[in-house]
């Protein structure tokens, strides 16, 4: 985060920053409404190799491609699953197999992030890249997807590569890069039954999509979850903010929402359309960014440091000899930044969380937005 | 997978159907990215390359060998006269047919790294941009053969949209030999533009050229080969290396032409004459 949100402005330009951003309503650099998004151009589809890749430009000119690959893995038997094969058979046909069948494991979905200029074990890019998991693996919804039968699983690699230099905080662009990738991903259609090795057919047009069409609309069902960067100047709450405008944050957030499609099942096939207002949005994970100003240690007024030869600051005198030494260091002054000091406020975090799942709200525009996007 | 390689002999034809002569498909675009100062998309058959440069630039901090780019001008750091070329190659998991994770120590990513920024940074005018780097990264996002000569070509078309001025175009291209040995000499026939299956099986070799002329600036051949053969595949490589600069040369011309017409650039004063429909 630090290394990718190098952006050299000075405090008075930072301070000019805040004071916009923090005025009702916001005035952002470029011009956005608080909760507007950057326009992008997406595809899907665009490597033939792949089992779903996609490519999204933002107009800022950032550039990622996903590209998701599946193999077939054996599942490890589970040291407290006693049951024998073909002994369970039976009943799995009928009736709802237990519960420890249905789950799958984290270890199904490898997902690596790759930036231009950066390490892969940079701690920034891990931290990208465990966000990105994170949200996926969140309710255990997606591994769910990837079970064969009670041997086998698809293990999923997900490789998100960011093609133009990190310009802002990618997260948003590759949260939703990856959202498309894994809605074109298809796997192919499996032909054995039961727990037999899988054998699968080889007419790739009948493959089924990982987010299953419904047969007549042919829309998506259910959507993967999309992580969104938001951010707090004051009592504003700003979407999708750019290097700039992190660059004056108090609190940034990364939520994760996905669509909780099990809650509607029953009204969905009827109003196609008119259903999407009605959306129900489900909190998946919240992460913390330090902003860089988090990460930029707070200045010590040469008065104050007892490297300078005042080792006697500590003591009682210090107070009366140097009062104006505290002053400077507590007091701000107007038209020059100071980084913020202690702790997002709660009320601040709560209102964060609820201007993204608020009905018909920011995440709900960009998941209508990326409906939008042709993924077949 | 064991490619059989004894069916050349009946048709003259190769597994993808081709001469022993044809290139494959090359498609390429240029300024595909808006942030960048360069950007270059190429495809071969099916190995498809994106290329970015940002540069020439001051160079940033460095992070103990983070960029893992060869220096191509000699110093340290930016300190010396000549600007330094850094390649970063990164090829995408999903890259090849059985998805293969590369870290970034591999070691023929390396060497292509070395080769790449050798080979630019004798061809780019470096001495013009003194304390500078330019900064090549290339993103492999599907691989079939001719990886190396891919990038070089990307790399080049890179070059020419960020403006950096160059002696000449650098192309590339692979020349392979259809037999491996040496009893069948005189049945051993030049091949040119190798995929990945005639790679695995056949001897081969990347040449890259200057412009039009004869010149090899980039000759990488990790395979064993006859002597013998070593001048045919030679030959046929220089000569697809010129093939492939006229191609490259149309891509930038339709490019340029199309940034006349719709007037991001203003019309030279000797480009009045130029023939733009």
């Amino acid at each position: 985060m630090a290394s990718s949100t190098n952006v050299h402005l000075s405090p008075a330009e930072l301070s000019y920053l805040h004071t916009s951003l923090s005025l009702n309503p916001p005035i952002r650099p470029d011009g956005r409404s608080p909760t507007q998004y950057r326009p992008l151009s997406a595809e899907t589809g665009i490597l033939p190799g792949t089992n779903g890749s996609a490519r999204i430009c933002f107009a800022d000119g950032t550039e990622a491609i996903v590209g998701v690959k599946a193999e077939v893995e054996k599942t490890r038997r589970r040291w407290d699953d006693d049951t024998i094969f073909g002994e369970n058979q039976n009943q799995e046909e009928g009736e709802e197999q237990d519960e420890g069948e249905e789950q799958g494991s984290s270890d199904w979905v490898e997902l690596t992030v790759e930036i231009p200029g950066y390490r892969d074990d940079d701690s920034g890019t891990v931290f990208l890249g465990q966000m990105l998991c994170e949200a996926l693996l969140a309710d255990g919804g997606f591994v769910r997807r990837l079970r064969i039968n009670r041997r086998f699983h698809w293990k999923l690699y997900l490789d998100i590569l960011l093609i133009s230099p990190p310009l802002s905080y990618p997260l948003p662009l590759l949260s939703l890069t990856t959202h498309l990738a894994l809605l074109a991903t298809r796997l192919p259609k499996l032909k054995s039954e039961g727990d037999e090795d899988p054998f699968f057919d080889d007419d790739w047009a009948a493959a089924p999509y990982l987010y299953a069409r419904n047969p007549t609309t042919k829309r998506v069902t259910e959507r993967p979850p999309v992580t969104l960067l938001v951010m707090a100047v004051g009592g504003n709450v700003i979407f999708d903010p750019s290097k700039e405008e992190l660059a004056v944050a108090d609190v940034v957030l990364a939520v994760s929402v996905g669509d909780d499609a099990s809650s509607r099942e029953g009204g969905m096939d009827v109003d196609g359309r008119s259903n999407n207002s009605g959306r129900n949005l489900k909190l998946l994970s919240i992460r913390t960014v330090d902003p860089p100003s988090r990460l930029t240690p707070p200045g010590v007024a040469n008065a104050a440091n007892s490297a300078y030869g005042h080792a006697q600051v500590v003591s009682t005198g210090a107070n009366q000899k140097m009062p104006e030494a505290r002053q400077t260091e507590s007091e701000a002054v107007e038209g020059v930044w100071k980084p913020p000091r202690g702790g997002a406020k709660a009320v601040v975090m709560g209102a964060l969380v609820q201007k993204v799942l608020v009905r018909g709200g920011v995440a709900d525009e960009v998941l209508d937005a990326l409906e939008g996007v042709d993924t077949s | 997978m064991p490619l059989d390689t004894s069916t050349y002999g009946l048709a003259l034809l190769r597994v993808d159907g081709r001469r022993w002569n044809e290139l494959r498909r090359i498609h390429g675009q240029i300024r595909t990215q808006a942030a960048a100062d360069g950007s270059s998309y190429l495809e071969m058959g099916h190995t498809k390359v994106m290329c970015v440069v940002t540069g020439p630039s001051e160079p940033g901090p460095r992070r103990g060998g983070a960029a893992g780019g060869a220096s191509g001008g000699a110093g340290s750091g930016g300190q010396s006269k000549d600007a330094e070329v850094v390649v970063n190659i990164v090829i995408a998991g999903f890259s090849s047919v059985d998805r293969k994770r590369r870290g970034r120590g591999d070691k023929r990513t390396l060497e292509m790294q070395f080769t790449l920024s050798n080979t630019l940074a004798a061809t780019l005018h470096t001495h013009l941009f003194p304390h500078s780097q330019i900064n090549i990264s290339l993103h492999v996002l599907s691989q079939d053969g001719s990886l190396l000569a891919a990038l070089i070509n990307a790399a080049t078309l890179a070059c020419v949209d960020a403006g950096i001025p160059m002696t000449d175009y650098v192309t590339a291209c692979t020349a392979g030999s259809t037999s491996t040995y040496a009893a069948n000499d005189e049945g051993a026939d030049p091949l040119l533009d190798l995929n990945h299956q005639e790679e695995q099986e056949l001897p081969g070799l990347t040449v890259a050229t200057l412009g039009e002329s004869d010149k090899v600036v980039a000759l990488v051949c990790e395979s064993r080969v006859q002597i013998s053969r070593l001048e045919g595949m030679l030959a046929v490589g220089v000569d697809g290396c010129k093939q492939v600069r006229e191609i490259l040369d149309q891509v930038i011309k339709a490019q340029g032409r199309k940034m006349i017409l719709e007037g991001t650039v203003d019309k030279g004063t000797g480009l009045n004459d130029m023939d733009l429909d």
